[in-house]
């Protein structure tokens, strides 16, 4: 279940340092539940936040580890299972089938990553947030800030304001 | 290399290119599929006939479709090259270009799929390359190069296409936000919902990096497998340990000759100079004089070790090469890949418009021929007399290659008008961020 659900506000910024600046007093106010949104990647935003790693990398792991095996897996069951021997060569040839567990090896790798990256970012969504600004694809920054406490809020809009926010925009 | 330009004007500028087509788009879009039709009627008529409308024969069983396969193979790879190695080297002038090399990595497999199909007798049974056990479970011989072709080529396009559908999510995105109408829900559909929330680009950077670092490992593999379609085997010509990096450096070459050739026109078309700018086409110039290096130096070493291997199958047809009927083709290939070239070594013609035309021109034809004398000239010319003889070259054997082309192209036309040629938010990355306490 995610902890983005609910009562928020989505506070709008023009510019990234004013962006950092909210997400330091929010983080100065003990605030942890929010989310960021930006054109872009950036460096600044990710110290700022300080979220944890990725665990895409384990999908990536997985998957690739799982190719290494169907690879050499298949290739070693269909020569057991028909036994032929094909221009003298043994059986169980390690160098081909090698070839062919290294290609599965990337293949699994890849579709584990997409996968993972799909599930972790929670893709595919059928409809946008309701709060979203479709300036923040543009050049613009937000803070989607969640509580079901409207006093804090309400506290929360007057600071994000004061940081520099240009727009705020509520669920209720 | 960054970009003194605004997000705002990145996105205007970028997105400008899917605006209503032109005159001329309708037009060029018209004539290529045409050739596609040439093609597609091209190889009905082989279906319906026979394999022996095509120019192949015995002995030079392998002839035009499969050297269009290996060019087309070969062409993309320089997209894997720009878009993955260059990324994980952390290379600033990749963000401009790598989406149009993309491009013509994934629609270059497009069109090299097809050749093995088009080269089979009986197309209608393709399913039995795929790897399941067919009769009395029986499974195909995995021990063949020609299976692990089909293994190479399905996981390349597989994965350089997940990794083209990836970068072009967040850009696909902007396009959602200017869009109205019809086509804000089809960019909608596309972006796949994505907001550009810390999350996503969280997990979306992670990702990207393990696909880069997944796809860089194919750019040396799958040519390599393609280039052991022949040396796996005892032809002369063929049987050679240094086909695998010979063949990887020839597809780089190949490729790159491409990515020039297509954005030189389409930075002019979309007005896009600000953005693939004469300092990213002369940094392509240059790698493309540096596989013209590694291409020459596998030609001089292949000739060399047929005369030092005293061998008289591997120097007979090295001579046949250089002084038999294809004599025309193997000349070329040394003019066109080796000698062209050479003008880059100079800055003023790799900042000139027709320079970098007329070498890509000519690097893309002299690499075709490369592949036409590797595969064509080593088949008619085996080891005994008797079994020597020449292909024709047929009316729809040549229908079915210009219709290769016009797929790639046609192909390609599309993507430019529905979808960002450019990647906005990397090009973005290399400019300074809005601030509001400046």
């Amino acid at each position: 279940m995610s902890k983005y659900k609910g009562r928020n506000i989505m506070a709008v910024f023009p510019a990234m340092d004013v962006l950092i600046d909210g997400i330091k007093q929010l983080q100065a106010a003990g605030h942890e539940n929010f989310l960021v949104y930006s054109p872009l990647p950036h460096h600044e935003v990710e110290r700022a936040l300080k979220r944890p790693k990725s665990p895409v990398r384990v999908f990536t792991l997985v998957g690739a580890l799982t190719g290494f095996c169907t690879g050499w897996g298949l290739t070693i069951y269909s020569v057991t299972s028909y036994p032929l021997i094909v221009g003298g060569k043994p059986l169980i040839s390690m160098p081909p089938f090698g070839v062919l567990a290294y290609i599965l090896t990337i293949l699994f790798g890849a579709l584990a990553t997409m996968l993972g990256f799909l599930i972790n970012a929670r893709l595919p969504q059928l409809r946008l947030a309701a709060e979203y600004d479709e300036r923040i694809s543009n050049d613009h920054y937000g803070i989607q800030i969640f509580t079901e406490d409207t006093a804090l809020l309400t506290k929360f809009e007057k600071v994000m304001v004061k940081a520099g926010a240009i727009d705020i925009k509520k669920k209720k | 290399m960054s970009f003194n330009l605004s997000y705002s004007k990145t996105d205007r500028d970028l997105t400008q290119t899917l605006n209503k087509p032109k005159k001329w788009w309708y037009v060029a879009v018209t004539l290529l599929g045409l050739g596609v039709a040439w093609g597609a009627g091209s190889w009905l008529h082989q279906i319906l006939t026979g394999i022996g409308v095509a120019g192949k024969n015995n002995p030079v069983g392998w002839y035009l479709y499969i050297t269009t396969f290996v060019f087309w193979v070969g062409i993309a790879h320089s997209g894997t090259l720009i878009s993955a190695i260059l990324f994980l080297f952390r290379v600033k002038w990749r963000s401009a270009v790598y989406r149009s090399a993309e491009a013509v990595t994934v629609f270059g497999l497009a069109t090299a799929g097809l050749f093995p199909l088009l080269h089979m007798g009986r197309v209608w049974v393709f399913y039995w390359t795929l790897p399941y056990p067919q009769m009395g479970g029986l499974f195909p011989n995995f021990r063949s190069p020609l299976v692990w072709d089909v293994f190479a080529i399905t996981t390349y396009l597989t994965v350089s296409t997940i990794f083209f559908i990836t970068g072009m999510v967040p850009d696909v995105a902007i396009v959602r936000d200017k869009a109205k109408g019809w086509r804000k829900k089809l960019y909608g559909f596309l972006a796949q919902g994505w907001q550009g929330t810390d999350n996503q680009w969280r997990h979306y950077t992670q990702a990207y990096v393990f696909l880069a670092a997944l796809a860089t490992p194919l750019v040396v593999s799958v040519h390599s497998i393609v280039s052991w379609d022949f040396a796996m085997s005892i032809v002369p010509g063929w049987h050679s340990t240094i086909f695998a990096p010979y063949f990887v450096a020839g597809a780089i070459h190949s490729g790159l000759a491409m990515v020039i050739l297509i954005l030189m026109p389409m930075r002019n078309a979309f007005r896009l100079k600000e953005y693939i700018t004469d300092h990213h086409l002369e940094s392509l110039a240059k790698f493309l004089l540096f596989t013209a290096s590694m291409v020459g130096f596998a030609y001089i070493i292949e000739v060399f070790i047929a005369w030092y291997s005293h061998n008289p199958w591997e120097q007979a047809i090295f001579s046949y090469r250089a002084f038999g009927d294809f004599k025309w083709a193997f000349w070329a290939l040394f003019i066109c890949n080796l000698a062209f070239p050479q003008l880059f070594w100079f800055k003023r013609f790799r900042r000139s418009t027709f320079t970098l035309a007329l070498v890509s021109v000519a690097v893309t034809i002299g690499m075709f021929f490369e592949r036409f004398v590797i595969i064509a000239t080593s088949l008619a010319h085996e080891y005994i007399p008797f079994m020597w003889g020449l292909p024709d070259l047929t009316f729809t054997e040549m229908g079915i290659v210009v219709g290769s082309f016009s797929w790639f192209f046609f192909l390609f036309m599309i993507f430019a008008k529905t979808l960002p040629v450019v990647s906005m938010w990397e090009v973005k990355e290399q400019q300074e961020p809005p601030k509001a306490n400046t």
